[in-house]
């Protein structure tokens, strides 16, 4: 447990204080006392002015879900502040988070109203940060006392993906749901003309056409399609990570663009009204089921941030089931560097649905390396895995599954439409 | 590491590192130069209080210089003295600075500022008990007339520094 000692200022002050009063006594010389009264008063101020108090303390984030980019503070809570003159705050530092002061370091005196330091943290990258550890002195007045360096146990902070710039215009190739905004194969009650047909019963009066049905002599009516709502699986290839990541502002790795790729996707067919759901291809097996609604969006970016790299067991014995219903559009986010994601790819274009892959790998990407590692060996193993990759992309592309490079907005329009015109066409499938 | 010092911490430790040494040189010109080997000594001594602040080899820099100009001077009461005592003081002051904290710690202004003036407060005391001890010069001396003219002095600066420096409803 922690305690007020005294610091090696005051014992100092107070020694040197003792050694001259002595000095002065046995050898009779005023001029010692001259020297060291200051210290010794000093010494006395800090020695009167020892603290009573037992304060408690604790780090707190004033926030505890943050984008990337985004910045909090991070406040040292002290319930008994009488006594204490001076703080000091070394927190640790933690990787993708930068701080202010940027080592994390800070000695500052109370203010008059008690304020203490803060210290202002900005996460740069998405993912769960520990923040918070640190060690806090603090130290009375005239710098007599001090307690602590006591350590102070963090709290966790969810950094979420910062949603990429993304919009599209595309309709969703088979929309087959409730109510939404894409034009449907079948019709129904909305905007988007389909037919002038003859009148049956049950039509509204308000559909009828009156030039035709004048001209044909028989009742005619507007027909047009339904809208209805897609149902969007967004599939996050987390087996590995490739290339090195400088957070929010910096280089990017595989996994970031695929976070906030997926992300930016959520959004944006989220706030379609369609429902959409995710399913994290790693160690941790992260999914969100179909869903719609700004707490639907926030829950998929939620699992985004916890994501765990890695294979899954599923994986390995062929048993993956990503719970595709018909009509899904299902939009994978990969790197392709997998053959196991090829094939869960494949499968799913032959089962006849509308897939898409969009291909996270970033350009320039250099493979991380164990440490000793012969660097041209190293070099002839990517290159092996990229032609690998070449060849995955290229069979997928003859099964007929559009992959595109994620390029922010617009990278799905021209595929989505191309598959919305696929859709229109008699398929047949793989069951 | 001392490469890692930044710069208000450097000033600190060049301080805390001279102070001794300028207050063993100060005897010189009242006429008692130190012998070559204890100017060395204070002067490692003083480096090792610089290098570590929290350690008790600040005692022994100062207390070395303290022994010395006790012992150099039969009766001597030199105007040298106060600025070896501004020395001892400065070097004392930039050592308390320089151990709020870590090596790498900044030092920061306000607290730099509060501690000039506490410094400038705790000096007064130096050329006051000065001037006393040349005003009670050559008479005879009751026993302990120092001691309890300081002890005096100190009680009566305490008591000032705490009226002055206590907040107001406190």
């Amino acid at each position: 447990m922690s305690a007020w000692r005294s610091t090696a200022a005051m014992t100092r002050a107070v020694a040197l204080g003792g050694l001259g009063v002595a000095t002065a006594v046995l050898f009779g010389e005023p001029v010692v006392m001259v020297l060291t009264a200051p210290l010794l008063l000093l010494g006395a101020m800090g020695l009167l002015h020892r603290p009573t108090s037992k304060p408690v303390l604790e780090s707190r984030l004033e926030h505890g879900v943050l984008h990337e980019g985004q910045g909090t503070r991070l406040r040292l809570v002290v319930d008994d502040l009488s006594g204490v003159e001076h703080v000091t705050r070394l927190s640790a530092p933690v990787r993708h988070v930068a701080m202010h002061p940027a080592d994390g370091r800070l000695g500052r005196l109370v203010g008059p109203g008690g304020e203490l330091p803060v210290v202002e943290i900005g996460p740069r990258r998405w993912g769960r940060r520990v923040l918070g550890e640190e060690n806090v002195a603090l130290t009375s007045p005239w710098a007599g006392y001090r307690w602590g360096p006591t350590n102070l146990v963090g709290s966790q902070l969810q950094v979420l993906p910062v949603r990429a710039p993304f919009d599209s215009r595309a309709e969703a190739p088979q929309p087959l749901g409730l109510v939404g905004a894409h034009r449907s194969r079948r019709p129904g009650d909305g905007t988007e003309f389909a037919s002038i047909r003859p009148f049956h019963a049950g039509d509204r009066l308000r559909r009828i056409h009156w030039r035709v049905s004048l001209r044909t002599d028989a009742l005619h009516v507007v027909s047009t399609r339904g809208e209805e709502d897609a149902a969007v699986l967004v599939v996050v290839d987390a087996l590995a990570d490739h290339g090195r990541s400088g957070g929010v502002d910096g280089e990017a790795s595989s996994l970031d663009v695929t976070v906030r790729a997926a992300a930016a996707l959520a959004e944006h067919h989220v706030r379609r009204g369609d429902r959409v759901s995710l399913r994290v291809v790693g160690s941790g097996g992260e999914s969100v089921r179909y869903g719609a609604g700004g707490r639907h969006l926030q829950l998929i970016l939620g699992r985004l941030a916890t994501l765990q790299v890695g294979r899954p067991r599923e994986l390995r014995g062929g048993q993956l089931q990503l719970g595709v219903t018909a009509g899904t559009v299902v939009i994978v986010l990969s790197p392709m560097l997998s053959e196991a994601m090829g094939t869960l790819t494949a499968t799913l274009v032959q089962r006849g649905l509308p897939v898409l892959v969009v291909d996270t790998l970033p350009a320039d990407v250099s493979p991380s390396v164990v440490e000793g590692t012969d660097p041209r060996i190293a070099g002839l193993a990517w290159r092996m895995r990229l032609i690998e990759r070449r060849e995955v992309l290229a069979s997928l592309a003859s099964l007929g599954c559009p992959v595109v490079a994620w390029r922010g907005p617009g990278t799905l329009d021209d595929v989505l439409h191309r598959l919305a015109r696929r859709a229109q066409l008699p398929q047949v499938r793989v069951r | 590491m001392i490469a890692e010092w930044t710069r208000g911490q450097w000033a600190l430790r060049v301080v805390a590192a001279l102070g001794p040494v300028g207050a063993v040189l100060a005897t010189a010109p009242a006429g008692v130069p130190p012998k070559p080997w204890l100017v060395g000594l204070v002067a490692l001594l003083s480096v090792g209080h610089a290098r570590l602040p929290e350690s008790p080899v600040g005692i022994l820099a100062m207390g070395a210089v303290i022994v010395w100009w006790g012992v150099a001077f039969r009766d001597g009461l030199h105007a040298w003295a106060l600025p070896a005592a501004a020395a001892l003081l400065a070097s004392h002051v930039a050592a308390l600075l320089a151990a709020y904290g870590p090596d790498r710690l900044g030092v920061d202004p306000a607290t730099l500022r509060r501690w000039l003036v506490r410094a400038a407060v705790a000096f007064s005391l130096a050329p006051a008990v000065w001037a006393l001890a040349l005003l009670l010069r050559g008479r005879d001396e009751a026993p302990g007339v120092w001691v309890a003219g300081l002890a005096v002095a100190l009680a009566a600066t305490v008591v000032a520094t705490v009226a002055l420096t206590r907040e107001p409803g406190e």
